[in-house]
């Protein structure tokens, strides 16, 4: 099975959603050739809350890190190298992309979605250019489903509305509902909702700043399910949210001496969207089947980092984004039973407008529009039960890049019914937003400086992005003492021939710059290597225990005598994961889980001289968390904790205090030379104590 | 800190692995049953029996195959917990108030529910 079933046909299929249904909480399909590993609802509710970035928390294979102050949002990195590497789709449509890919993962909420496929190594070639480190995609509930038993592994079979809420110590409060009806034979609708927002300000270090912005968040899906019996099937998706972000000094809120004018940040989002999937399968040939997928969206970013206390260091930004995409996929077996082909062509384009400000007058302002026209095909060859090879080509035609074309192959051989090895190699390519998709590195006095070639905002072959990458896996499953388990080891080499980097080497300087392959030096790399142990240790109790090793280099600016590669600063080379889960009669849940964070290497924090790369490292850390869940027939309730050994960095902001322990105010001569909030490489706020609440009706 | 973690996490660990100690039984036997509502049924009851390590219904051959440790429960003990749950089993037959309690497409004596199901 292709990347195709996984994908298109998937979200139309519902045998496979029963499937998976049953099946344990992450697997590997040992049919699948690319290296896909499922995320299930079951697996999501260990996770504390609340949206797509913390549902990884307990996948070894990604990196969440650490929320700065400021922005609140935590990302992802998988091979040690950024989220925006990995192509991250909802539904094969892009959602985490362009003005929200810094903070779009916060816009799936958690209660939302259905399942998660998290192929590592590069994507299929039909679902875009842009996967390079790999490819992650959300399924959420279907308006069928809702309508139907999919509610969650607890409904059986009852109720089509899904109620949730959750409350955490931080303050966050949050409520969910997914509803859906069947009209009739073949309609269906449902709607999924979001609010959210944290209105406490909370400053557990004392050092002026919110430990986590205060903000709120309104998010909406409409949806409609056509299920004809001529082979027509449609998918249609309303989406519009809006979310606002408040963070930065909380001046009265914490301080006897207020402070006139703190040190802020404001960032504001919203996004309205509409999806229309479509499908056809041949009533007569059930191996042929055409899918045409459109989309088209327009959200905006703006806000302001900075106070007007100090308005040289005060950056505005308000930008938009228009776009969309049309795609056409045609799927047909060629050779029964072993070989098929999925073709197809797409346009996107993607319409800017970016408008920078500091010091009260523009920085950068400026308008583009790219468009690409892509055309793909991928060959899926089965000679044999135990061998398939996929072969994918495509060329994209894209107005700033130019033609570009990104091979992509993958192999899988099933030595014995319980080892698989796959091997996996492809080209991918992007176009960066760097100021958007690091916006919370605003946050800091730092001199930004674009290097070289201009202003690096992008729209033009400045923010060009390509790399390579190789993969190899293999997973054995075995039976201990009649219970099952399986190993599973990867390693993948990520190779860029151009990469923005962001380099924080220099005191008191954020440069930004594109670097290139030469003289045999790639720009950036990631070499990567995991392994993961899962086993059930006896009929109520699974365990997880996994290690990955990752080494991600870029090239740096090394004035004046050149550049060296040097570890990207904020990655730990080392990541330890352990996790136990019990079922406990009478629908009772425990999960525990231990997180080790090896030495990440660091920027220098000071405004003096350089030192050597790399040699100043964050201590390692384990961070401890456990939840207990109490499920019934028309729901579920759960306690849990994070981070409960509340380990926290210490001064994660420079600048932000005197000796003396003062909070300085930002028009302060020490503030405004040394205020830099980007250096977070641990928690902030600490221990989090949550409760959550899930109802059927 | 980071010790008393990982303290923590191995005395989770070692209370989990000191089960695997004790010696442990093999048995297969007959279980009256149709569908894989009845298969669920039949290992849940199973599972839920302390003692009972491992069982797997098959719903082609009617044979149940449970692992369980003699030292805490008996043989018989495994067929009273199915025929508790409405099933027949090779030793002890099901109650009739708990076959009827059955879902109407788990009543396996009915002949029409049996001929559905093949």
């Amino acid at each position: 099975m292709g990347q195709a079933d996984t994908n298109l046909y998937q979200s139309v299929d519902l045998k496979d959603i029963e499937v998976r249904a049953e099946a344990a909480a992450t697997f590997i399909s040992a049919k699948s050739a690319t290296f896909v590993n499922t995320i299930s609802k079951k697996e999501l509710k260990k996770a504390a809350c609340c949206n797509l970035s913390e549902s990884f928390e307990t996948n070894p294979s990604i990196d969440v890190s650490f929320t700065d102050a400021v922005t609140g949002t935590k990302q992802i990195m998988l091979f040690g190298l950024a989220g925006k590497y990995a192509h991250i789709q909802t539904e094969l449509t892009p959602l985490v992309r362009g003005l929200l890919s810094n903070s779009g993962l916060s816009f799936i909420p958690g209660a939302w979605i259905e399942s998660i496929q998290l192929t590592k190594g590069i994507g299929s070639a039909l679902n875009g250019h842009e996967s390079i480190t790999g490819q992650i995609n959300v399924e959420l509930l279907k308006p069928d489903e809702m309508a139907n038993d999919a509610l969650g592994p607890d409904a059986e079979g009852r109720g089509d509305i899904l109620l949730n809420s959750y409350v955490n110590q931080g303050g966050r409060m949050e409520g969910n509902i997914a509803m859906g009806t069947n009209l009739n034979d073949q309609w269906s609708v449902g709607m999924l909702g979001h609010l959210s927002g944290r209105n406490i300000a909370n400053d557990r270090n004392q050092d002026g700043f919110m430990d986590m912005p205060l903000g709120n968040q309104a998010n909406v899906m409409l949806r409609a399910k056509y299920w004809g019996t001529n082979g027509l099937e449609g998918l249609f998706t309303l989406h519009g949210l809006t979310d606002e972000k408040r963070g930065g000094q909380g001046g009265s809120l914490f301080d006897s001496s207020p402070i006139n004018q703190p040190w802020s940040n404001a960032i504001n989002q919203d996004r309205l969207a509409f999806t229309a999937k479509t499908g056809w399968v041949s009533p007569n040939h059930n191996d042929l089947s055409i899918g045409v997928i459109n989309h088209w969206y327009s959200q905006g970013l703006n806000g302001h980092f900075g106070s007007d206390a100090d308005l040289l260091n005060k950056r505005t930004f308000n930008h938009t984004q228009q776009g969309g995409l049309t795609q056409v996929l045609v799927r047909a077996e060629v050779l029964e039973g072993q070989l098929y082909q999925t073709s197809g062509m797409v346009f996107n384009i993607d319409a800017y407008d970016m408008n920078q400000g500091r010091n009260g007058q523009g920085e950068y302002s400026g308008s583009w529009t790219e468009t690409n026209l892509g055309a793909y095909s991928e060959w899926t060859y089965t000679p044999l039960e135990s061998f398939t090879a996929v072969g994918g080509l495509r060329l994209d035609q894209h107005s700033i890049a130019g033609l570009q074309w990104s091979p992509r192959m993958h192999l899988r051989y099933a030595p014995t019914k319980l080892q698989t090895i796959r091997l996996s190699a492809g080209r991918g390519f992007r176009m960066a937003l760097p100021m958007v998709e690091s916006l919370g590195r605003l946050a800091s006095n730092r001199n930004l400086t674009y290097a070289a070639y201009g202003n690096l905002m992008g729209g033009d072959m400045t923010t060009f992005e390509s790399a390579w990458n190789a993969g190899a896996s293999y997973v054995y499953n075995f039976t201990y003492e009649y219970m099952p388990g399986s190993i599973a080891a990867d390693a993948h080499w990520t190779v860029f021939d151009h990469a923005i980097v962001h380099d924080y080497w220099m005191p008191g300087q954020h440069m930004v710059y594109q670097e290139s392959t030469y003289n045999g030096s790639p720009a950036k790399q990631s070499n990567s290597l995991g392994v993961t142990l899962n086993y059930k240790l006896n009929k109520s109790t699974d365990m997880r225990l996994a290690y990955r090793n990752q080494i991600t280099e870029a090239k740096y600016m090394d004035n004046p005598s050149g550049e060296t590669m040097a570890q990207l600063p904020f990655v730990a080379k080392h990541r330890g994961m352990a996790s136990l889960s019990k079922a406990i009669k009478g629908g009772w849940e425990l999960d525990a889980a231990a997180q080790f964070y090896g030495p990440q290497s660091l920027p220098f924090g000071g405004w003096g001289a350089p030192t050597a790369f790399g040699s100043e490292q964050s201590p390692a850390f384990t961070l401890l968390s456990g939840q207990v869940r109490k499920a019934w027939k028309g729901g579920d309730i759960y306690l849990g904790i994070e981070n409960a050994l509340d380990v926290r960095q210490p001064n994660p902001i420079s600048g932000a205090k005197d000796l003396a322990g003062n909070v300085l105010a930002a028009d302060h001569a020490d503030f405004t030379s040394s205020f830099d909030a980007i250096r977070i490489y641990g928690p902030i706020f600490g221990r989090n104590l949550y409760m959550g609440l899930n109802l059927i009706f | 800190m980071n010790k008393l973690s990982n303290l923590l996490f191995a005395i989770l660990m070692m209370a989990s692995l000191q089960s695997f100690g004790q010696r442990k039984v093999e048995i297969r036997f007959e279980v009256d049953g149709v569908c894989g509502m009845c298969e669920t049924r039949i290992e849940k009851a199973l599972l839920e029996t302390p003692g009972v390590w491992a069982a797997e219904w098959d719903v082609e051959s009617h044979e149940v195959f449970v692992v369980y440790k003699p030292k805490k429960v008996s043989e018989m003990d495994l067929h009273r917990a199915v025929a508790a749950v409405g099933h027949d089993t090779q030793k002890v037959k099901a109650k009739s108030d708990d076959y009827d309690a059955l879902n109407g497409c788990c009543k396996y004596k009915d002949e029409d529910v049996v001929n559905n199901h093949k």
